[in-house]
């Protein structure tokens, strides 16, 4: 038996519709579980933190402990991950990053430069547990989980 | 090397739905024109499914491991594209759409690779400035300059290749505007002084505002052109807003837009009939005349009831030049309700993973990159559909990747390309 072509028709155009449909479904669900595994990401424990030793009036409180991430902006401008708002802080002060497999301390061409156990670095260093970190008058130990 | 390809099985899932969609499309579309349903109409499906395919597995190619999802719903909605200008233009047009389809996907490609480092436009902002301004009066030249519909926003060489630069001028305007609050936010988001009950902020930091309103006011001028004027205006108040949390900024700035618009509309007649037009369209002299597009679309809407007339069964050719400012009003004749709320719904997906990426980025620079192109996606889209049914005067900006239109293609492809690669950096910092 023939199907008339104008039902054939109107299958096709409810097709495409339903077809929309199921594809934004599934962009739904794909957004979902993005944002999901995103969220996760973000609750899980820091894998390593400064816990702050000497600070200023304002500043954060000694013996806070401040999470790091994989890769951690600090200075005194709002959008870093770990905020030092003193004046001696540059905007971008220094960068912590975890890669191969340990841990480092980068000086991002601030003014008063970033401390490691008393010493200006120059470049990228190698943190060690227990290690000091001075950014302006804030100094930081260095503290690695596990 | 770092080069491990990587499987993508969320986008490869998506695509799938993509080719059913485009398929089904075209065969509704070619159907309800030669009245049989054969698989000859499946040859442009098809073409178009390889270009999104090989886009698919450059991606796999290079081991990006970046966001799954934008880049299917930017082919769903470029399919939709090609569905409606085989439906609505003249069948030249359909070749050219699917060449820039092409070309689109190439400057998708080049854009994942160039440059190496996003974080490295941030050094050069203003070279982006100048580069954008440029662009932007380049249409103004002699010889390359066009004038196409009363408007002076196109270059070209010869008949074809013609390239509105207005497009482009968005990313170079997003990279610019990023780079350049990023350094001055705190500046800017200082409490402003107050004079009696009034929060006013300090005269210098009004200096860009001002420069930035006095650009859109030539543009508007000297091109004729209200739409890129509106979307330049706003991706400037809302990126000023996203870097300094101050509401007094885009608030001022509407002030400044809505007094500049209605000075230009006493001054200058063609703004002044696009209000009219807006304000009376079915008035004696004007509906058959200049308000005659936006009362065929208005009546297009009006038709379209819960399910439309479905694909090809309408009558949107009597818009003119619908497939390039109305494919709006058209898609929602022929699939109706159902069809326009499944489609703002992508829109929506697009434009709210596009915040997500910018919301998780590791810098400054790069979140108010991606919120500055997910912003430009969202603003174009409400200008369009909100011109479209009569609910702001209309102005002539594309409905991002489903008008008919090269420059636009291309430069969406490029903004997808560039939040592709934040959610690729933002994945390599934070992990995941």
């Amino acid at each position: 038996m023939e199907i008339p072509f104008q039902i054939a028709l109107w299958g096709v155009r409810l097709a495409f519709l339903l077809v929309l449909y199921l594809f934004l479904i599934r962009a739904f669900g794909a957004l979902w579980r993005a944002l999901r595994a995103e969220g996760e990401l973000a609750a899980r424990p820091a894998a390593a933190y400064l816990v702050v030793q000497t600070s200023y009036p304002q500043g954060p409180r000694v013996s806070e402990r401040l999470p790091l991430r994989v890769v951690s902006a600090i200075g005194r401008d709002a959008g870093n991950d770990v905020v030092i708002n003193d004046e001696a802080a540059s905007a971008r002060h220094a960068l912590i990053e975890h890669s191969d497999g340990a841990w480092w301390v980068a000086d991002q061409g601030s003014t008063n430069g970033t401390l490691l156990n008393g010493a200006r670095i120059a470049r990228r260093e190698r943190l060690r547990d227990g290690d000091l970190v001075e950014i302006g008058r804030v100094g930081m130990r260095f503290e690695a989980a596990r | 090397m770092r080069l491990r390809p990587a499987f993508r099985g969320t986008e490869l899932g998506l695509l799938v739905w993509v080719a059913l969609l485009v398929a089904l499309g075209f065969a509704a579309v070619v159907g309800a024109e030669t009245e049989k349903l054969d698989a000859a109409s499946l040859a442009v499906p098809l073409a178009y499914l390889s270009v999104a395919l090989a886009l698919h597995l450059f991606l796999v190619a290079r081991g990006f491991r970046g966001d799954q999802l934008l880049l299917p719903l930017a082919l769903g909605l470029t399919g939709v594209g090609l569905v409606l200008v085989e439906r609505l233009a003249p069948a030249a047009l359909l070749v050219q759409q699917l060449t820039w389809t092409i070309v689109g996907a190439g400057a998708f490609a080049a854009a994942m690779l160039i440059p190496r480092d996003l974080t490295a436009f941030a050094r050069y902002k203003y070279t982006w400035a100048i580069a954008g301004i440029v662009l932007l009066l380049s249409p103004l030249l002699p010889v390359i300059g066009r004038e196409i519909n009363g408007a002076r926003i196109w270059i070209g060489l010869g008949d074809i290749l013609n390239f509105q630069p207005a497009e482009g001028v968005k990313i170079l305007l997003v990279i610019f505007f990023a780079s350049y609050l990023e350094e001055n936010r705190e500046l800017l988001a200082r409490p402003p002084q107050r004079l009696g009950p009034f929060a006013i902020p300090p005269l210098v930091y009004l200096v860009p505002i001002v420069l930035m309103w006095a650009l859109a006011m030539g543009v508007m001028v000297l091109q004729k052109d209200l739409g890129a004027t509106l979307i330049f205006f706003g991706i400037f108040l809302a990126m000023l807003y996203l870097a300094t949390g101050r509401a007094t900024y885009p608030a001022l700035g509407l002030v400044f837009f809505l007094a500049g618009a209605f000075v230009m509309a006493r001054l200058f007649a063609h703004v002044e009939a696009r209000v009219d037009i807006w304000l009376h369209p079915f008035a004696e002299e004007l509906r058959f005349g200049p308000a005659y597009q936006i009362v065929q679309a208005l009546f297009a809407l009006g038709n379209a009831g819960l399910l439309g007339a479905g694909l090809g069964g309408g009558m949107p050719e009597r818009i003119p030049i619908v497939w390039s400012d109305f494919v709006f009003a058209a898609f929602t004749e022929e699939t109706g309700f159902a069809g326009a709320l499944a489609l703002l719904a992508l829109y929506l997906v697009l434009v709210f993973r596009g915040m997500s990426i910018a919301l998780r980025a590791p810098t400054p620079f790069l979140q108010l990159l991606a919120a500055g192109l997910s912003f430009t996606l969202a603003f174009q889209t409400l200008v369009i559909v909100a011109g479209n049914a009569r609910l702001i005067p209309l102005t002539g900006v594309t409905l991002p990747f489903l008008s008919y239109g090269g420059s636009s293609l291309v430069t969406n492809f490029v903004i997808v390309a560039l939040l592709l690669r934040v959610s690729d950096i933002t994945r390599r910092v934070r992990g995941g």
